[in-house]
């Protein structure tokens, strides 16, 4: 027989346990989509061994993958690494709540030169520096840049300046349109062209247009389609093709290539059609690009890596219009599985990875 | 006498075993549940204070408000949803809605259809006299702003949701992010700073660049709030919302019950809705089964309306014989 105080003064431990139980089981039950936390780069280790050596951005930090290994070169605010044509250097932009400016860095992330001075203390004297980019002779910069701005209206343009020079040096190559967020993610190509991103907005709703400027003062000519939805160009490293990101108005952006003959684009293949995939990158041998897109249950952008030998065998592109719209597609390429290289590391879907 | 007395003493504290047993299970039992209504007592408490809000939306003709009349369940609903200015630059409930956008849920075909009213919209207004419609909320709250927007869309709105600036940031938050395509550099100068500081009227930068990318509570607030460098507007900023409202919605398919207290904690003195807590959860499991494509946006950009000044204030003005047939055949 047992007490009665003996067993309240078992039961009430006993039901504070049960209790709290139930409490921190239920607790336990929450979607752990939305509880999955990205984890450093440092402490994984990729699925795939990628050739060659990249630069990615999580959380401010650069990372170096180097023969299938994460190491930390650099922490701050940084974005948008981008290499010198000698892949000696970076080119980085370095984030403040109100302006952002490019830094030069070398391969260990140690700051060698600090590019643009775009802070100010009156707040609309401060000014975007982002999407650098190094000429293939290493001797100028060009970015996108929000100036000429006034009143309300603040849109990017794309600007150049040596590399080896300071801003006041600075000029500027394109005019965007008005009050659409401006041209952006130039690429130099040749010795005077630019291919850049340039947004519109109509009736229909918010465009982005890949254009070519053969020189600058020039207006240039559109490469895809307004209704394509196309950005973030990459071009290979033999200048023959052309990755992008094209959303044709939705809200799925699809990985796609077309030939590039220094003109015009060719058909379009679609190489992902599926996902949010974001900033593709060639690799440094033009076999395959890595791009970013959502992947695990909490949907964080990893690293993904897509072979592109099969569609290098399209025929080159024609000098037909200058535009490709959208009914050029080009037939499917023979399926190509993308592989995701990384997990769990949630990089930064804005910052094109630097491979070389 | 005293040997009888003895014999009558009390029993000792003595429990028989299937009495303990019972009793033992009972508290087991009650200790449980009593763990189950501490995890859900967030919820069951804005059951009461934040959910259910009764609207007495007034009758047109100015005679007796008229009574709510509720949809029957899987039947077609429209919901208006609010989104305000909730900074204390207002008294409270005296808030601008700088967001109004009808929605319309057809569980049986799994469709849903958005329309977004400008915020500028000159109208007459249910409190009387016209003005802009954002305005209907900070007039007569909930019921002036349910009854501006069906007097003058000629819909039935069946229950309104209200968030507030915070609670939205909060809500998105919780949900891990919002996953969306930006379209374009959203670029401002003069973006409120008005969140969690002291002076509620300076201005801070926003940059935000384009493609997909993964948006956290404020970066998403900036996302749909900034209008500025748009050139259009107000429109552009409701396109905006609409497409992260639907990145809300693909992440609430990722939801449980054993998420609602974190919701409801961090929405608290945030949120309010006609809506109960039933609804609310069926709502939620409606969301999940939703595909984008049966997903209708609307946003009222000319020729449905046109810019304008009356009284010296920038409008938009409603072209109503080419509205009132787009939203007759949306919101039957």
């Amino acid at each position: 027989m047992i007490r009665r105080l003996t067993f309240l003064f078992l039961l009430l431990p006993l039901m504070a346990l049960v209790g709290t139980g139930v409490y921190t089981y239920l607790g336990g039950l929450k979607s752990k989509t939305l509880q999955a936390s990205a984890r450093l780069p440092t402490v994984t280790k990729p699925k795939f061994v990628l050739p060659g050596t990249m630069f990615v951005i999580q959380e401010g930090k650069i990372f170096k993958l180097s023969g299938g290994t994460f190491s930390e070169v650099a922490s701050g605010n940084w974005m948008q690494p981008s290499l010198t044509p000698d892949h000696t250097r970076l080119v980085a932009v370095s984030k403040g709540p109100q302006s952002s400016d490019l830094y030069l860095l070398d391969l260990n992330g140690h700051v060698l030169k600090r590019l643009t001075h775009d802070d100010a203390r009156i707040i609309d004297a401060n000014h975007w520096a982002y999407y650098p980019r190094v000429s293939a002779d290493g001797a100028t910069i060009t970015y996108s840049y929000d100036s000429p701005k006034f009143g309300f209206r603040v849109d990017f343009a794309i600007w150049s300046m040596p590399l080896n020079g300071s801003q006041w040096q600075a000029r500027r190559r394109t005019t965007p349109n008005g009050y659409t967020g401006g041209d952006i993610e130039p690429l130099p190509v040749s010795s005077t062209g630019l291919i850049y991103v340039r947004h519109s907005i109509d009736g229909s709703g918010v465009h982005s247009q890949i254009w070519l400027q053969a020189r600058s003062g020039l207006i240039g000519n559109p490469l895809t389609d307004a209704g394509d939805d196309c950005g973030q160009p990459a071009l290979s490293p033999d200048g023959a093709q052309m990755a992008m990101i094209c959303t044709h108005g939705s809200q799925t952006a699809r990985l796609e290539i077309a030939p590039f003959n220094g003109s015009s684009l060719g058909p379009h293949q679609v190489l992902v059609a599926t996902g949010l995939n974001a900033v593709p990158t060639w690799s440094p041998d033009g076999r395959g690009i890595v791009y970013l897109a959502p992947a695990g249950i909490a949907g964080h952008f990893e690293l993904w890596w897509v072979p592109v030998v099969a569609v290098l065998a399209t025929p080159a592109a024609t000098a037909t219009p200058a535009a490709s719209p959208s009914a050029s597609l080009a037939a499917p390429p023979p399926a190509v599985k993308p592989v995701q290289v990384t997990e769990g590391v949630d990089l930064s879907a804005t910052s094109a990875p630097a491979w070389y | 006498m005293y040997e009888a007395s003895s014999a009558r003493q009390p029993p000792r504290s003595r429990l028989h075993p299937v009495r303990l047993a019972i009793l033992t299970l009972l508290a087991l039992v009650l200790s449980a549940l009593a763990g189950g209504v501490a995890y859900f007592y967030p919820v069951l408490s804005a059951g009461v204070v934040q959910t259910g809000q009764v609207v007495a939306v007034p009758a047109s003709n100015g005679g007796p408000t008229a009574p709510p009349v509720a949809a029957p369940a899987g039947a077609p609903f429209t919901v208006l949803l609010l989104g305000s200015d909730d900074d204390s630059k207002f008294s409270a409930d005296h808030v601008l809605t700088q967001s109004m956008i009808l929605v319309r849920v057809s569980p049986g075909s799994r469709a849903v259809t958005m329309l977004s009213i400008p915020r500028d919209l000159w109208v007459p207004l249910s409190t009387g006299g016209s003005g802009k419609i954002d305005g209907a909320y900070s007039y007569g709250g909930a019921s002036a702003a349910i009854a501006t927007v069906e007097r003058n869309f000629h819909v039935h709105v069946d229950d309104y949701a209200w968030v507030g600036l915070k609670g939205l940031i909060r809500m998105i938050d919780q949900l891990g992010g919002v996953d969306v395509v930006v379209t374009n550099p959203v670029l401002d100068d003069f973006y409120p700073n008005d969140i969690d500081v002291k002076y509620l009227y300076g201005y801070t930068r926003v940059g935000l660049l384009p493609g997909p990318q993964h948006l956290d509570g404020s970066h998403a607030l900036e996302y749909v709030r900034s209008r500025h460098d748009d050139i259009q507007g107000d429109f552009g900023r409701s396109e905006r919302q609409q497409q992260v409202l639907l990145a809300m919605k693909a992440k609430t398919a990722t939801l449980n019950a054993a998420n609602l207290p974190d919701i409801v904690t961090a929405l608290k003195g945030e949120f309010k809705t006609s809506m109960g807590l039933g609804k609310l959860r069926s709502l939620l499991g409606i969301a999940g089964g939703f595909n984008t494509s049966n997903v209708k946006q609307i946003v009222l950009l000319p020729p449905y309306t046109s810019g304008g000044t009356i009284g010296g204030q920038s409008v938009v003005i409603p072209h109503w014989s080419l509205i009132l047939p787009v939203v007759r055949a949306s919101f039957p």
